[in-house]
């Protein structure tokens, strides 16, 4: 009888801790969908031709007789893109973009950045502009749906988000400790610094750096912790990486926020960055080593690092940096070089899965800076006929694709960790296997590759389902914030660094569930190993960015 | 801003198939979940340790065959019983794949798509499984092949229910032996295949009907051996003048050499293709070795040996049973199963004229040659075969054929490998496996 009131404890458990998951994923997305934005518009344009008054929502916008324009003006002698309208710390201004009749500020023709104040007329063409408090605006407000349920009850607080999530923690820990009693010890202590880092993440985000909210650092703790714990009695040491990892990423995290907080400051750093990832993939292709058929990590003193991990940060950040008058020709070819490069060094590395990852951030950042479909179709045929190239080349890699689809029918070859995945999913069930307990944790390189059928095998599936729904989730958010966001840099590098990882998780959820073939790469936030996390975080810095309250607690904005 | 707000409408897209991923990943999981879980290397299944809390396996009478007490796997208690039922029960490993301790071990142990294995033992739901067996007669027709290696395999033709399967060399999975003998893993009945031989006349017959002769009026002479492509074809007597019935029923090569040419090779690959001699077919969720039929090298004597079943043709025990089923079945075979609740498909190999003549054929030569004492009185039709299997070794004996009784519509097939003439060696297990049978439905002979 006892031992039947442990196991319904036990199953328990596992239900338990499948619902919490779920609401305290739940929680963070209805917060975030709750985010009170500012009421009015930045300011107002009125325009005394037609007696129009226009909102301005955004901190950059291109003013043009063009139909892509984010404020349209009828007017045959205004160019099809004009001048740009744009705000920095320092205040508002206009900037002409090469139009044939030129801008004029209180009749004073103007060049390059022109500073712009409340009650200033502009003339572009024949048309005037003047310049109006936000405030004024009297017209409708168009709301994006994500934040369709805007309230000025305050949702659950970041606090007890946090603890929510310790909580959540401390289950998983509990069924250590169910399963083998010599890993309490470290399975507390592993919990332990989880919550020390959720805390002092906290405290550092709110206190010293005056961040607003904590949903999206909440779900990137859930995600970490979860990993991490896992990873107690499968490789102690993996788990130690793995918070000191996060804890180190965290900090970039903040100090990237701050470094990207002047979009001017992204602008000249610009050329930089490019030119040290291109050394750290070179310093790759030097002195990797060949491993599991990729030679994508070096060794920095006993530490193992993969540079390129690193460099999808800074691809994120060249790729989406624009300049004021937006996107212009020069720096998309800059943008085309820098790409090429970065895949053909990964190719060179045997590392296909990330140069993958590349190529689909490429050809995302490409529609979206440029609209130009034709180049992205023409991108997409030149991959196809490299993939060609690398199955001729690579027989290894053939192998993957040959077994992709059916890896049942040769579980102990080619479709080994395919068939392993599927058949410890199958026998997790909905709710796992209890943590510690799966056989999939025995599989090589299963805490990198592997880890959504780990997951799925001991805590069931509906935690790992909810884990992949969160970043999916992060990238439609990423989108929704994105339309008020500060500078095109933000939305746009927000929505691509969220797709990018996306893209990562596609390749290895799918991967190795046998519905794409299987490319070894990494789980975000999940999935063991240092580098990954770092770059994690510094892809998730990009989304909070571009939600305008991020900066706008850390000092009084200039208004008007 | 407003550009690049709608052309990152493609991270939409993106997310979109993202979720269809996802979604088809937990359709697939729905669908396949049972089948993935129930793989041999499944850790969680592996040394036993998923049997001890199985489910009971009973056959048709609610006999136990294997339950598990106390974490411990049992079978039924008799010796004969157990060796008999090896091949559908199983044992502790996953080595013989007809037995549903290995293809429904997920059941037995208690998966589900809810829980997967992750129910500890006590409150995990155990799966029953009832088999369609009489166990008594599997017992009595295992201890008939008194320790020859072979098969044999009894089927209702009308629900697709075997009664009786069983395959030798076999061991007892109570007490597994040290050393397994060889070919006890497979269970020949229906995962082996072998020389027809003279059983092989029946397709010979059809292919022949099917050719356009008018096989009533027709007559074969047999002088004991004859000249057939420049090489001889042989047989055991001379049988002088005789109609097809006679031939049938005397087993004469030289008038099924005949009939074989008569056909001709294009007619008898035809025929043997389209009564499923060359494909494989379900029994419950295994399927038999696919048989072998090929004229494509033969020359003329072959073609004539080939009529004999004695050139390279090879056919499964369980493929027998079917077609005898569909001759029984006016034409239409119904496919076996062995797990109460299975259901089974049928499939259409000849036509309700072809399948009525042959009825009367295999019919004369038990009525008015083996007579009808040898089943008890059941109305069976029958053919045996012989089939030569090389230098040094004693033929394969055969028996196949089916009952018509309304009440006991039953198919069978027997095989004796080395056994020796076929009404001999395969007969007698012919007779315990059909009157058993038969008498498991109600029959009292």
């Amino acid at each position: 009888m006892t031992q039947f009131m442990v196991d319904v404890a036990v199953v328990g458990l596992r239900i338990l801790l499948a619902v919490y998951a779920l609401i305290i994923i739940y929680q963070c997305f209805a917060s975030m969908r709750r985010q009170k934005r500012q009421e009015a518009p930045l300011v107002m344009l009125y325009n005394s031709t037609i007696r129009k008054k226009i909102p301005v929502l955004c901190w950059e916008n291109l003013i043009g007789r063009g139909k892509g324009c984010d404020i349209v003006i009828e007017d045959p002698t205004v160019s099809r893109s004009h001048c740009v309208l744009l705000r920095r710390k320092e205040g508002w201004f206009i900037n002409d973009i090469g139009s044939k009749s030129g801008t004029r500020v209180n009749g004073r023709p103007v060049h390059g950045r022109h500073r712009v104040t409340i009650d200033d007329e502009i003339k572009i063409g024949s048309t005037t502009l003047t310049l109006r408090r936000g405030e004024e605006y009297d017209g409708e407000m168009r709301h994006h749906w994500f934040f369709s349920r805007v309230s000025s009850k305050p949702s659950v607080s970041a606090p007890a988000l946090i603890f929510l999530t310790n909580l959540f923690h401390l289950f998983m820990a509990v069924e250590i400790c169910i399963s083998y009693e010599k890993f309490v010890l470290e399975a507390f202590e592993i919990l332990g610094a989880v919550v020390l880092f959720s805390w002092v993440f906290y405290l550092f985000s709110a206190g010293v750096f005056r961040r607003s909210n904590f949903e999206l650092e909440t779900l990137a703790v859930l995600l970490v912790g979860a990993g991490s714990i896992l990873l107690v009695s499968q490789d102690i040491m993996d788990a130690w990486i793995q918070i000191i990892a996060a804890m180190i990423g965290a900090a970039g995290y903040l100090i990237m926020l701050k470094f990207i907080e002047n979009p001017d400051r992204i602008v000249n750093w610009r050329m930089a960055i490019m030119i040290i990832s291109l050394v750290f993939l070179g310093i790759n292709l030097a002195f990797g080593r060949m491993e599991f058929g990729a030679a994508n990590r070096i060794y920095i003193g006993g530490v193992s690092v993969q540079p390129s991990e690193i460099v999808k940060v800074a691809y994120i950040f060249v790729g989406a940096s624009a300049l004021d008058h937006l996107q212009t020709k020069r720096n998309f070819l800059e943008f085309v070089v820098f790409s090429a490069l970065c895949v053909g060094a990964l190719a060179l590395m045997g590392d296909f899965g990330t140069a993958l990852i590349f190529f689909m951030s490429f050809i995302m950042i490409s529609i979206i800076r440029s609209g130009d479909y034709k180049t992205s179709v023409l991108a997409l045929a030149g991959a196809a006929f490299a993939v060609v190239i690398i199955l001729k080349f690579k027989p290894y890699i053939a192998q993957r694709f040959a077994v992709w689809g059916h890896a049942l029918e040769d579980p102990y070859n080619a479709g080994y960790q395919q068939s392993g995945v599927l058949t410890y999913i199958a026998s997790g069930g909905l709710f796992g296997v209890g943590v510690g307990n799966g056989i999939l944790r025995y599989y090589g390189a299963s805490e990198t590759d592997l880890v959504f059928g780990i997951i799925t095998e001991e805590i069931g599936l509906i935690i790992a389902l909810a884990f992949a729904v969160v970043l999916c989730g992060l990238v439609v958010y990423s989108r929704a914030i994105g339309t008020r966001s500060r500078s095109t840099f933000y939305s746009i590098s927000a929505s691509c660094a969220a797709s990018m990882m996306l893209v990562q998780a596609s390749l290895n959820i799918f991967g190795c569930t046998d519905i794409l073939p299987l490319t070894g790469v990494t789980l975000p936030f999940i999935s063991a190993g240092g580098s990954s996390m770092l770059s994690s975080f510094g892809l998730l810095a990009f989304i909070k960015a571009a939600d305008e309250r991020t900066y706008n607690r850390s000092k009084r904005l200039p208004q008007r | 801003m407003k550009r690049t707000m709608s052309r990152s409408f493609i991270s939409l897209i993106l997310a979109a198939a993202f979720l269809l991923g996802l979604g088809l990943l937990c359709l697939r999981y729905v669908k396949d979940g049972d089948m993935w879980a129930n793989q041999t290397y499944n850790q969680h299944l592996a040394f036993g340790k998923g049997l001890s809390g199985a489910g009971k396996i009973y056959d048709r009478n609610g006999t136990i065959l294997a339950q598990s007490v106390d974490s411990q796997r049992y079978y039924n208690e008799d010796y004969y019983t157990r060796l008999a039922t090896l091949h559908t029960v199983g044992d502790g490993s996953y080595n013989i794949a007809t037995a549903v301790q290995t293809a429904r071990r997920a059941q037995l142990v208690g998966h589900n798509g809810i829980f997967g294995y992750g129910l500890p033992e006590s409150l995990r739901p155990k799966g029953d499984v009832s088999l369609t067996l009489d166990a008594d007669v599997c017992a009595e027709v295992y201890e008939e092949f008194a320790g020859k290696k072979g098969a044999c395999m009894v089927y209702n033709y009308k629900t697709g229910e075997v009664l009786c399967m069983v395959s030798t060399p076999s061991y007892d999975p109570q007490n597994v032996p040290e050393e397994i003998p060889e070919g006890a893993y497979l269970n020949n009945a229906v995962s082996s295949t072998y020389s027809p031989g003279s059983i092989y006349k029946i397709i010979t017959t059809i292919a022949l009907m099917e050719s356009g002769a008018d096989i009533e009026n027709m007559t074969f002479t047999c002088e004991g051996e004859r000249d057939f492509g420049g090489d001889t074809v042989t047989c055991l007597e001379e049988h002088g003048e005789m109609d097809i019935y006679q031939a049938f029923a005397w087993s004469c090569n030289i008038a099924f050499a005949e009939a074989a040419t008569t056909a001709g090779a294009e007619n008898m690959q035809r025929v043997s293709e389209s009564l499923g001699v060359t494909k494989s077919y379900l029994v419950g969720s295994v399927r038999t070795a696919q048989g072998h039929f090929d004229l494509s090298d033969a020359n003329d004597n072959d073609l004539a040996w080939s009529g004999v079943g004695q050139y390279t043709n090879m056919v499964s025990p369980a493929y027998m049973a079917i077609l005898c089923g569909a001759v029984a079945n006016s034409g239409e075979a119904r496919l076996p199963h062995y797990v109460q609740g299975e259901r089974s498909g049928t499939t259409r190999l000849m036509s309700e004229e072809t399948a009525e003549k042959m009825q009367d054929i295999m019919r004369y030569t038990v009525s008015d040659y083996y007579g009808d004492t040898m089943f008890g009185g059941l109305t069976v039709g029958a053919k045996t075969g012989t089939a030569e299997v090389g230098e040094g070794k004693e033929p394969n004996a055969w028996m196949v054929g089916y009952s018509t009784d309304a009440e006991y519509p039953l198919a069978f097939a027997v095989v004796v490998e080395e056994g020796g003439y076929g009404f001999y060696s395969a007969g007698p297990i012919a007779r315990t496996a059909m009157i058993g049978c038969a008498q498991s439905l109600g029959f009292e002979g």
